[in-house]
């Protein structure tokens, strides 16, 4: 099979019309690439910002869900006699009301199940719900919701899900789709020319988005024209599934996030919680909030899942690879999550033989949703540990090793040449910074507290595209509105995005106010996800502010009477080169005052054909273990990224640490824990499930952007970075820990169980 | 969300005391055990009695005889960061440090953090497990890699206290009041194990408050100390603790006592490893015999063998850190 840079799934690629102005390169620039402080920082740090889950509106009504509490179960019966008659009650919906048998989770262009499905397959599915006055009464009137379970049979682990005999979750079997084959070459061939065989099965947990705003909505109806405030990563995909779902033009659906507290792919997806929250607005003729309990976030909002991963690699004594055999099977959960990670193994480094198979079962757990890399960091932690197996084995420095399997083009289809791609940079600048050659030349520590050194690469495989449209108006004033459909799930969107219509048009970044992510009054862009915001967007909003300035040009060109094409642009201010006595400021550009505005659009142009874009990176640390108590302290990290250009420096190292911070969560901290008996969570609060905290993060860390431009891939020449900043940290720490202990740990999380087993395990050998 | 209650704030102990003769009135110090119990819903209540308004529970003073009295609602943000605490009675302060979070530490009382509910997570969750009155523990056929290596019975959890091992390795003791009568217990006999009864956590009745917690005069020689091991740096519980309180006499320890936390269904008093130290130098023999001693007996489950290296690894470390 041949895979492409893709920004969209099935059909005809989309696309938004060209642009007016032409737009190259920036020759240099003042404002791009500097570090600026997030331009809504201070409404953020203050409290003044209005998050969906700050909103209040008059009249609100508070919603509440009631959720199985079995593993799998099938509803029988709902009585909601007393929940009716509670003090507050307003409403209560369940599968019997009509209207709300709306079909959900997609399967072969059908639905497999409905919003308040009755086969319950798995703790936390949707039962029914309740709209009252207050929080505690919708709470306690989903308490009085007497269900009649039967419950049956469950099965929560991935390879109990496909033995003769596993309860059946879907029609079907357990299996979801086929499984993915990703192949080329002769693998057998492979093999055989191999001198050097390493082989490893390598295994990471399940791991939860927990974003810091839990997920939820507030919906208000007025006559059939509907608003939501959402926490979501992409108002437009709410509108297009609420419009779906409640069968609205899309005109007649509002969706606003412009404030939201985190979503690192658990918010792409419509969440049921919008959908019921706006059926029990329309009952009730009254505004409904619903925002989940933090224990349902942890249930019922997707996951990264945990995986198995079986590697083969073979290489020739010089370390040149020569096959590649990998095998990765996890669980999409009780719906039809993706648990592939096959794409790393079979892109990151040039081999001509390769076999990678993923397969994804069903269990009886909340289903996957897409996180942070989908499957990449994963996969790194499979492959990035047997290549340093590898190196071990050859004799050579894992370094090194890299460095002589960088892909000369993509490992797939035709070998489509790289648009840009700083593999090697990231690799070798990476280790100078982190000074690696002295690390590795240092003798092993005696004591009980062993330090080791570890290093990791990556690559990530979406680019970003069309469609994108934004705005920029220009006022009189010479201040600017940016008006764009994209959100800001954290990342600093609004900030790049003022910082690129500063850097065109000269506004100083103070006079430029941003609106976005509101499908009413903000243009259409895609969900921010896959890292492609900034690569999707960034070229748009370019191309507005070009598009403004080349108005302006004529305008003044008009005025000053000279040709367009003799005017210079700088500083808010139009110079005639050939007469430079003939200057005019943009306030004072008549057609300007006279229009009020000026109004500039701009669109995501395509990408190039025939070529393939992908953001990599190489990250180093240090770690210490006390082999007496298996702890384990991150001393330093150390990210060197290639995502192309670099807008903000400041929000790009804060990518960087967040993702080194998240990936620690996977290596070192992070576990879903499901009784084995009930098939519950037990850990399903931010106590028990460990996400790391600033102490176990590294003390020293830091950021190593190779700064190229990627200018065959669009305009801003910027890359995504938001996903590949988590992919090789948790392998770069299993690498570092192997090095210190000198015994290969291969499950994740590093906790001191694991670390104290590994190392009674290697005593009983010795 | 919160189960419905009233709240009594009282300026007096004596008001406090008679307000907690209603049958399920529970006390309230800082609240961070309580109020997450009654989110959880592992219990419920009618009436809190918060004690954060009365200053006679308040404070940390010397007593006349060297000791020291450290009163109930005294935080433990306070008591990490008392001088005196530190320099004399190092293992409180060791411990009151590395509880939970600093706003959790600004927020919880010494008496709370004694008397807080364990942290079972079938208890804390949706599970009606043998501790919360049902007939099954969850935990021992379970996920119970946290759960205790000795003093199981019917119920496996270990004691979530980190300032109690430290308090009784120390010989503090705890004066409890109720609205008729006054006592005192010591904090090595005031957690129950489930041998005795698996569904309650200390000897106190529902109307006796701990007013204070009195130390003894640090004997000369005295050297104590409180480490936890944890799976994340901050806000967690310990999966292995262990306080030490040694008298020396030169490099011989004279006296020992020795509790474990993250061990047992209470803070466990580790006699082996004080019969392994005392009378000795802590050489390298006597510190790897106390190692081994300190898990000798235990009966891990089927999740939690782990602990006994991290124990072994721990106390040697301890030990050799107190040896100086
Ligand atoms: C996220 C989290 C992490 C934590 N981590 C740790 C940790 O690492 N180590 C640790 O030791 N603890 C930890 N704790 C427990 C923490 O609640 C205690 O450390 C704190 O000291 C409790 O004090 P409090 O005053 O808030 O107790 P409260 O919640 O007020 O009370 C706890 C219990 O004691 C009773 N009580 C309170 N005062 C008295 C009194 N004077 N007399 C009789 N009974 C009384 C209450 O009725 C209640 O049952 C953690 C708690 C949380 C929520
Ligand atoms: S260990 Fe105790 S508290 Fe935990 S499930 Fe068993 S009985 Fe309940």
């Amino acid at each position: 099979m041949t895979e492409r840079t893709d920004y969209h799934i099935g059909g005809t690629p989309p696309e938004t019309p060209g642009n007016d102005a032409a737009a190259g390169p920036w020759p240099a620039t003042t404002v791009v690439g500097s570090r600026q402080p997030r331009i809504d920082a201070y409404e953020r740090v203050s409290g003044t910002a209005v998050y969906p889950h700050d909103v209040s509106l008059p009249g609100m009504l508070h919603g509440a869900i009631l959720r199985c509490p079995h593993a799998h179960a099938r509803v029988l019966a709902v009585d909601t006699a007393a929940a009716e008659k509670m003090p507050g009650v307003a409403a209560v919906i369940t599968a019997a009301t009509p209207g709300a048998d709306i079909p959900w989770y997609e399967r072969d262009g059908g639905f497999a199940s409905t919003l308040f499905d009755p086969h319950c397959r798995h703790q936390g599915e949707e039962v029914a719900a309740v709209a009252a006055e207050t929080p505690l009464q919708a709470v306690d009137a989903i308490r009085a919701i007497r269900v009649t379970y039967e419950e049956l049979p469950f099965v929560v682990d991935d390879t109990a899900a496909l033995a003769p005999g596993a309860p059946a979750i879907h029609d079907g079997g357990n299996l979801i789709g086929e499984p993915r084959v990703r192949s080329r070459g002769d693998i057998a061939a492979g093999f055989a020319e191999a001198e050097v065989v390493v082989e490893g099965v390598y295994r990471t947990s399940c791991q939860i988005h927990a974003p810091m705003e839990p997920h939820g909505s507030v919906a208000r109806w007025d006559g059939n024209r509907l608003t939501v405030w959402d926490s979501t990563q992409g108002v437009y995909d709410v509108q297009e599934r609420l419009a779906a779902a409640l069968e609205l033009p899309r005109s007649s659906v509002r969706v606003i996030g412009p404030y939201m507290g985190g979503g690192f792919g658990s918010k792409l997806e419509t969440g049921k919680y919008t959908v019921i929250a706006t059926l029990l607005a329309r009952m009730t003729a009254r505004p409904v909030k619903i925002f989940l309990p933090r224990e349902d976030c942890f249930t019922s909002t997707g996951n990264r899942p945990a995986n198995t991963m079986t590697i083969k690699i073979g290489a020739k004594a010089d370390g040149t690879l020569t096959a590649i055999e990998y095998a990765s099977s996890g669980s999409g959960g009780a719906y039809f999550g993706d648990a592939g990670t096959g794409a790393l193994p079979a892109y990151l480094y040039q081999v001509a033989n390769l076999h990678a198979i993923d397969t994804t079962v069903h269990t009886n757990a909340g289903k996957a949703r897409p996180m942070r890399a989908p499957g990449v960091p994963q996969a790194a932690w499979a492959l990035e540990q047997a290549m340093d197996e590898l190196a071990a084995k050859l004799g050579l420095d894992p370094l090194e090793l890299r460095l002589r399997n960088i892909p000369a083009t993509l490992q797939a289809g035709p070998g489509l040449p790289f648009t840009s791609q700083h593999l090697r940079e990231c690799l070798v600048k990476g280790a100078e910074a982190f000074g690696w050659a002295e690390a590795v030349a240092r003798p092993p520590d005696e004591g009980h507290l062993r330090r080791g050194v570890g290093l990791a690469a990556g690559m990530w495989f979406y680019s970003g595209g069309p469609p994108s449209t934004v705005v920029v108006k220009l006022h009189a004033d010479g201040s600017a509105n940016l008006n764009m459909g994209a959100s800001d799930i954290g990342c600093g969107t609004k900030t790049w995005a003022a910082m690129i219509v500063a850097e065109e048009l000269g506004v100083p970044l103070e006079q430029i106010q941003v609106e976005h992510a509101d499908t009413a009054t903000t243009q259409y862009a895609t969900s921010s996800g896959g890292s492609k915001t900034v690569p999707s967007d960034s070229p748009a909003v370019l191309a507005a502010a070009r598009s403004v300035k080349h108005q302006l040009i004529g305008f003044a060109a008009e005025q000053l009477g000279v040709p367009a094409d003799d005017l210079v642009y700088a500083d808010l201010a139009l110079t005639s080169r050939s007469d430079p006595s003939k200057t005019l400021k943009v306030t004072e550009i008549g057609m300007l005052g006279r229009r009020g505005v000026v109004v500039g659009t701009g669109y995501r142009e395509p990408n190039p054909e025939g070529s393939f874009t992908a953001p990599t990176c190489a990250q180093f640390c240090e770690v210490e273990v006390d082999t007496r108590t298996g702890g384990l302290r991150i001393l330093r990290f150390l990210g060197a990224h290639d995502s192309g250009r670099v807008l903000n420096r400041l929000t790009f190292d804060n990518q960087v640490f967040g993702g080194m911070a998240m990936g620690i969560g996977l290596g070192v901290t992070e576990e879903r824990v499901l009784d084995r008996q009930t098939g519950r969570m037990v850990n399903a609060n931010l106590h028990d499930y460990k996400i790391p905290t600033m102490l176990d993060v590294a003390g020293d860390h830091a950021c190593l952007p190779i700064d190229e431009p990627d200018h065959a891939f669009n305009t801003t020449g910027a890359k995504g970075l938001g996903e590949p900043a988590t992919i090789p940290t948790a392998a770069a720490v299993g690498n570092a820990v192997a090095r210190a202990l000198g015994v290969r740990i291969s499950d994740a999380p590093l906790t001191p169980r694991r670390i104290l087993d590994a190392l009674a395990a290697q005593r009983k050998e010795a | 969300m919160l189960p419905k209650f009233s709240h009594l704030r009282p300026a007096t102990l004596r008001e406090a005391l008679a307000a907690l003769d209603a049958s399920d009135a529970r006390i309230h110090g800082g609240g961070t055990d309580l109020v997450g119990c009654l989110r959880d819903r592992v219990f419920t209540t009618e009436r809190v009695v918060s004690l954060s308004a009365i200053p006679e529970l308040r404070g940390i003073a010397a007593t006349g005889d060297g000791g020291l009295r450290i009163g109930a609602t005294a935080t433990l943000t306070e008591i990490a960061g008392h001088p005196a605490i530190a320099d004399r009675f190092t293992a409180i302060a060791d411990a009151a440090r590395v509880v939970a979070s600093p706003q959790l530490r600004n927020q919880g009382t010494i008496a709370g953090n004694l008397c807080q509910k364990p942290r079972c997570w079938y208890y804390r969750g949706d599970f009606h497990c043998l501790r919360k009155g049902g007939e099954l523990c969850y935990a021992y056929e379970g996920e119970n890699q946290h759960h205790c290596i000795f003093g199981g019975d019917l119920c496996y959890i270990v004691h979530p206290s980190d300032t109690a091992p430290a308090l009784a390795a120390l010989g503090a003791v705890c004066r409890v009041s109720s609205a008729s009568a006054t006592r005192s217990v010591p904090v090595d006999r005031l957690h129950v194990p489930p041998s005795v009864d698996p569904r309650r956590e200390t000897v106190l009745e529902p109307d006796e408050v701990v007013t204070e917690l009195v130390l003894p005069a640090p004997p000369a020689g005295l050297r104590s100390s409180y480490l936890k091991i944890r799976s994340r740096n901050a806000w967690d519980f310990a999966l292995a603790g262990v306080a030490l309180a040694l008298v020396f006499d030169g490099d011989i320890v004279r006296s020992a006592r020795v509790f474990l936390s993250g061990a047992a269904p209470v803070p466990w008093r580790s006699t082996a490893v004080e019969a392994a130290i005392t009378g000795q130098a802590l050489d390298a023999a006597t510190i790897a015999a106390a190692a081994s001693a300190a898990v000798a007996g235990a009966e891990p489950l089927s999740g939690n063998a782990y602990k006994l290296a991290l124990f072994e690894g721990l106390v040697a470390g301890q030990l050799e850190a107190i040896r100086g």
